[in-house]
């Protein structure tokens, strides 16, 4: 595995907002055809760190590298058209209209002047079948809305919108959660399916060590803006990861600060 | 322990398969609507037969005589038109509560125009002979045409469209209070305009009525008289209207001849038949009265005449020469082409064929009933048909929907949302635009008071048509049948006997309230959480 080459290279990033470093010197490679797990507790510097690779802050000081070059992101546009594609946990879809329509959204294929152009629907409908079908769910109404749709699938559209339109990186941000057990199981296949198709790097935002271990290749810890432990998933023990999860913690300590409470 | 085999697991994606032709219909947000609108076309037919005669054909009733049909259809689609604008807006998550006072301030402005034309007027200090404010006109145009009027109109109302769509974006207001400003802005300034504007020599201030404007749609090229107004042209003395009449070519006389030669024997057939039901129904009178005091004889005589009842036909009234050369006046087309697309009538052919061919759009005088339908149908028409293909069909359309559906969605996939936004309040002024423009072309006035309330029509026309308030859902479809219902109430309840016509406003009341709660439901099953 280590003869690929990574397709993402973050290098020392550090994001400071005014005098607190939410990121300090941060670095990780994502490889295509693989789930990198990024873990970590609430304020470890997850979110900073998405939001600085899709464009939406831009970074202090350290470099990232697409494919080997080095970039500047002051948009998410810019980021997006580097390659990098993020799904937010609120999906950015529209439940009222179709599967169609939200999978086109702000991209329609058209014939005509501007915003004024008739939308292909038969192409789109066929387009969003076949991309929908990639990665695991076969829709039989292109047509429904969204609304219609189980949390599982729509995760699955909105990432399958993400990769029809360029993301050779797929940045999900905790995919599975406020998902019943069925759904989350869904969204696994989904990401597993993503990783087969073995030119997209996956980068997993999860709280949920379990749904980690089951799809993920790496994994990276964060506590307090700085890496605290990363590595293969077949050299990590169950111990490292719960240890690791905890912001470098041991379970024993917790049981001792616990006992601690009156 | 017992459970099903999961060799073959059932998905989420099985249980939604493509709906059937029939239920996709019935689960289409217009279906509601549309049968409200049978049933109003229903009373209207059914309550409009007059008393005594009975029919299952509910086109007998004077509902739906060609004159009705006209007027209501004028009613529907002056409504329609700012319906679609104010229904677009709904869709994409804002409100226009400036519609009516706009349709008032572009009806002023495109009279006052054509009245005493447009100069541009630029206000400075003056120091000569102390301190005042003098003004240099930087141009003026005294005789506007048509379609300069309504595109100066237009510079005005699209602007204040876009500084409202501007201002509500730019600042996070709400759009209620921000066209509410507007709603008072405008019918204020309106007012005003008019006092400052249209006042003469001896008054203080001015009326807030423009009358005197040319009937302009019906300017029409006499030869050898140049431009005039039709009634000026058919009152011209005798002697000019034959020496016109010589310039008519053979094959026109022929035909208008014949035209009128048929009118006239259709007016002296209907005399006949009025005089002849008058007579009879005196005699008719006397027979009741008879039979109540039991006068055998009389009842004898009284009946033979009523079987016997015979009147002298009415003679037709011979063509004369003059009558023709008011006929072909009527004939010319209009000189001004634009005024007529907005104030004029449409489908002229095809009432006259109903009068001359079919003998239905005939009144009781044996004349023809209707001449046409108002234009501003044909201009509901038009833009419906834009909307529907704009909204169903194109970028544009999708955008507008996400734009409401979900804004933040919208914006992350790099929908303008602003931009969508801004240009949908400046197509609802420019919709309050054409409003204005047909009726001040149709009736050759204005006056501040016109479009009041009109807002709230349109809004209350959409959501009939299954717009929700909160934006993402309605069609173009239900934006129209909910104004046939709005223009259509009113008459229904008319004629209703015992039935006070007011109560057409208790009623669209409750089919608000029902359509309203209705949307929403539909909203709420279509994202799942209900």
């Amino acid at each position: 595995m280590t003869d690929k080459k990574p397709l993402i290279e973050i290098s020392k990033l550090v994001k400071k907002f005014g005098s607190f470093t939410a990121l300090n010197g941060v670095s990780l490679n994502v490889y295509p055809g693989e789930v990198h797990a990024l873990l970590g507790d609430n304020g470890a510097g997850k979110s900073t760190l998405i939001k600085v690779l899709s464009g939406v802050h831009s970074a202090t000081d350290g470099a990232i590298k697409v494919d080997g070059e080095e970039v500047h992101f002051n948009s998410p546009r810019e980021a997006s058209d580097a390659g990098i594609g993020t799904v937010y946990q609120d999906l950015a879809l529209n439940a009222l209209t179709s599967v169609t329509r939200n999978f086109f959204l702000g991209r329609e294929i058209k014939k005509g002047p501007g915003a004024l152009g008739i939308m292909q629907m038969n192409e789109m409908n066929e387009i969003t079948i076949r991309e929908m079908k990639k990665i695991g769910i076969n829709i039989a109404n292109p047509e429904q809305p969204v609304g219609t749709m189980s949390g599982g699938q729509r995760q699955t559209l909105a990432i399958a919108r993400a990769i029809y339109f360029g993301a050779k990186i797929l940045i999900l941000d905790e995919p599975t959660s406020a998902l019943g057990q069925k759904q989350q199981m869904e969204v696994l296949k989904t990401v597993k399916r993503v990783k087969n198709l073995g030119n997209i790097a996956i980068i997993l935002i999860t709280h949920n060590e379990i749904h980690a271990r089951l799809v993920a290749d790496r994994f990276t810890f964060l506590s307090l803006g700085e890496v605290i432990g990363s590595g293969l998933s077949s050299e990590l023990g169950g111990d490292d990861v719960k240890r690791l999860m905890a912001g470098g913690a041991d379970i024993g300590d917790l049981a001792k600060e616990l006992e601690n409470v009156t | 322990m017992s459970s099903k085999s999961l060799n073959q697991p059932r998905k989420e994606s099985d249980r939604h398969d493509a709906k059937k032709w029939y239920s996709a219909i019935l689960a289409r947000p217009e279906v509601g609507p549309v049968g409200v609108m049978l049933l109003l076309f229903g009373m209207l037919g059914y309550f409009s037969i007059p008393a005594g005669e009975f029919s299952l054909n509910p086109f007998s009733g004077e509902g739906f005589n060609a004159l009705a049909i006209r007027n209501n259809l004028r009613v529907i689609s002056q409504l329609g038109i700012v319906a679609i604008g104010a229904g677009l807006l709904i869709i994409s998550g804002e409100f226009d509560l400036s519609i009516g006072s706009m349709i008032g301030f572009a009806g002023g402005v495109m009279a006052m125009i054509l009245r005493w034309g447009f100069a541009v007027v630029i206000p400075y200090v003056s120091f000569e002979g102390g301190l005042h404010i003098e003004t240099y006109t930087l141009f003026k145009i005294t005789d506007v045409s048509p379609l300069l009027a309504i595109c100066i109109t237009l510079c005005f109302t699209l602007f204040f469209g876009w500084l409202q769509g501007f201002i509500i974006v730019k600042t996070g207001l709400a759009s209620f209070i921000v066209t509410l400003g507007g709603l008072f802005f405008l019918r204020g300034l309106t007012e005003v305009c008019y006092r400052a504007f249209n006042k003469k020599p001896d008054q203080t201030a001015g009326s807030t009525t423009v009358t005197e404007i040319p009937d302009i749609k019906n300017i029409v090229n006499i030869p050898g008289h140049g431009e005039l107004e039709r009634d000026v042209a058919k009152n011209l003395p005798q002697e000019e209207l034959l020496d016109l009449l010589k310039t008519v070519p053979e094959a026109t006389i022929l035909k208008l001849t014949e035209k009128l030669t048929h009118i006239n024997e259709k007016v002296a057939a209907s005399k006949t038949l009025l005089l002849k039901s008058k007579g009879v129904k005196g005699l008719e009178k006397a027979l009741e009265n008879a039979t109540a005091s039991g006068n055998e004889g009389m009842i004898a005589i009284l009946q033979d005449k009523i079987a016997n009842f015979k009147i002298e036909p009415a003679t037709a009234k011979a063509v004369s020469d003059v009558d023709l050369a008011k006929a072909y006046i009527d004939t010319i087309h209009s000189a001004r082409p634009v005024a007529n697309f907005f104030g004029g009538d449409i489908m002229e052919p095809l009432f006259n064929w109903l009068y001359f061919t079919v003998d239905w759009n005939v009144n009781n005088y044996g004349n023809q009933f209707a001449d046409g339908l108002y234009s501003c149908l044909m201009i509901w028409f038009l833009l419906a048909l834009i909307c529907y293909v704009l909204l169903s069909q194109t970028q544009a359309g999708n955008w507008i929907y996400s734009t409401g559906g979900n804004l933040n969605a919208a914006k992350a996939n790099g929908v303008p949302t602003n931009k969508v936004k801004i240009s949908l309040f400046m197509f609802s002024a420019f919709c309050a635009t054409m409003f204005a423009a047909c009726q001040v072309f149709e009736t050759n006035t204005a006056d501040t008071a016109k479009g009041n309330l009109k807002e709230l029509e349109a809004i209350a026309a959409a959501v009939i048509g299954g717009v929700v308030l909160t934006g993402g859902f309605g069609t173009v479809v239900g934006i129209i049948v909910g104004a046939a219902i709005f223009g259509i109430a009113k008459e229904a309840f008319f004629y209703i006997p015992g039935v006070d016509g007011s109560f057409y406003r208790v009623f669209l009341g409750i089919v608000l309230l029902a359509s309203a709660l209705t949307n929403e439901n539909i909203r709420k099953r279509v994202i799942g959480s209900a």
